[in-house]
């Protein structure tokens, strides 16, 4: 596989929500409103390329026998500072990921990219399929924080778009279902069946 | 992989990783530790503030708070009242609030929040819609409650959280001992 197409594939063809359907707690659980999506696609990108790089150096020194001990090593110790920094840094918007930082350590992207690829090939591959799938998820996860903040709650980060552009004065109102998971999940839904109608060849037959 | 690895390489690699896992995490979080706590100190302030109906942003929240506020032996005395502290446990860790009272033991203004309660269920206590029910009651003869369809017209009864029973329990159980120390005080106050 070219390098390039380590990165390109997970945007498409082989998007880590769409077609290998990982991490789609988070995707359902965070994405009410932009910002947290945001931050939330920011954290996984990070932690899944970083992750990658300490596996694939680590991989020959890596008894086989407790390989998925070390890579939970690995990727917790990167979840606690991820989650440390945001504290520190960005307190309001790691009070509103709350559980779902921690939960970065069960997202099946990162434990998925280091068992199915990191663990045997070179870091610098390892990097681009870390980035490729971190931004693949990240795709996802801003469009639809997108799309259910602007009709859920007529904002985007936090500005009051319904409401600057009079929208509410002509009897407009927020779809609460937007902000509501299971509508999440509808929205993942329809993304798939957009998906697969342009990409025939994942069709199952 | 065919090479084979010792069960003593086992031993020592597991040994070593953890060691230098444990070491990265520790000097993250010491030297994190200020920020963490300023950043804490400020919404606690944000949160006893808004209690009494003044909304502070994270920055200004210190000097608002040292204008209205006066800290008194672990209660917090505004100008018409005082704020009490809530501390209890909910489902999975830690769940706490302010609750500020008039001179008649009305609640004129609430705020809960928690460490880990489940979004959408134990965590909607800390949403404004949950702390508004409790403007308006009060806490002069008795502790209030939840309860489970409260009566609105009780001033001790508060409606629960649906799917929330354990935290609605918890909240329960903090505001009756906030009442406890709350009776005590004003019965010291009135000796």
């Amino acid at each position: 596989m070219k390098n390039f197409d380590l990165i390109k594939l997970p945007f498409s063809k082989n998007n880590p929500i769409l077609v290998q359907v990982l991490g789609v707690c988070s995707c359902l659980a965070v994405t009410a409103q932009l910002k947290p999506a945001v931050v939330m696609a920011l954290s996984v990108t990070v932690v899944v390329v970083l992750a990658n790089v300490i596996v694939s150096l680590l991989r020959n020194t890596i008894p086989p026998r407790i390989r998925i001990i070390v890579q939970l090593v690995v990727v917790s110790t990167l979840v606690v500072l991820v989650d440390q920094v945001l504290k520190a840094y960005v307190y309001d918007v790691s009070k509103q990921l709350s559980v779902f930082v921690g939960l970065i350590i069960t997202n099946c992207i990162v434990m998925g990219r280091l068992e199915a690829f990191a663990m045997v090939q070179k870091p610098w591959p390892s990097v681009l399929d870390g980035l490729g799938n971190g931004l693949g998820y990240s795709v996802i996860l801003i469009a639809l924080g997108f799309v259910r903040e602007l009709f859920g709650s007529g904002t985007l980060w936090g500005y009051p778009v319904a409401e600057k552009l009079g929208l509410y004065e002509i009897g407009y109102e927020n779809n609460g279902l937007m902000i509501m998971p299971p509508m999440a999940l509808i929205l993942v839904g329809l993304i798939i069946w957009w998906h697969r109608s342009r990409n025939k060849d994942l069709t199952e037959q | 992989m065919k090479k084979t690895f010792s069960n003593t390489y086992i031993f020592i690699y597991s040994a070593v990783l953890v060691v230098v896992a444990a070491l990265i995490l520790t000097v993250v979080s010491v030297s994190l530790k200020p920020l963490q706590t300023k950043n804490q100190q400020a919404e606690t302030k944000q949160m006893i503030l808004k209690t009494i109906g003044v909304e502070a942003t994270r920055d200004n929240a210190a000097e608002l708070y040292a204008k209205h506020i006066t800290e008194d032996d672990g209660y917090y005395r505004f100008d018409g009242g005082i704020v009490l502290p809530l501390k209890g446990t909910g489902l999975w860790g830690p769940i706490w609030g302010y609750l500020a009272l008039d001179s008649t033991s009305t609640v004129v203004g609430a705020v809960f929040d928690h460490k880990g309660e489940t979004p959408g269920l134990g965590g909607e206590i800390a949403t404004d819609k949950f702390a508004q029910r409790f403007i308006g009651k009060k806490m002069d003869s008795q502790a209030i409650h939840l309860a489970k369809n409260a009566d609105h017209s009780n001033p001790y009864e508060v409606d629960a959280i649906s799917g929330g029973t354990m935290t609605s329990n918890g909240v329960t159980a903090m505001l009756a001992k906030a009442y406890d120390d709350y009776s005590n005080l004003r019965k010291e106050a009135t000796e």
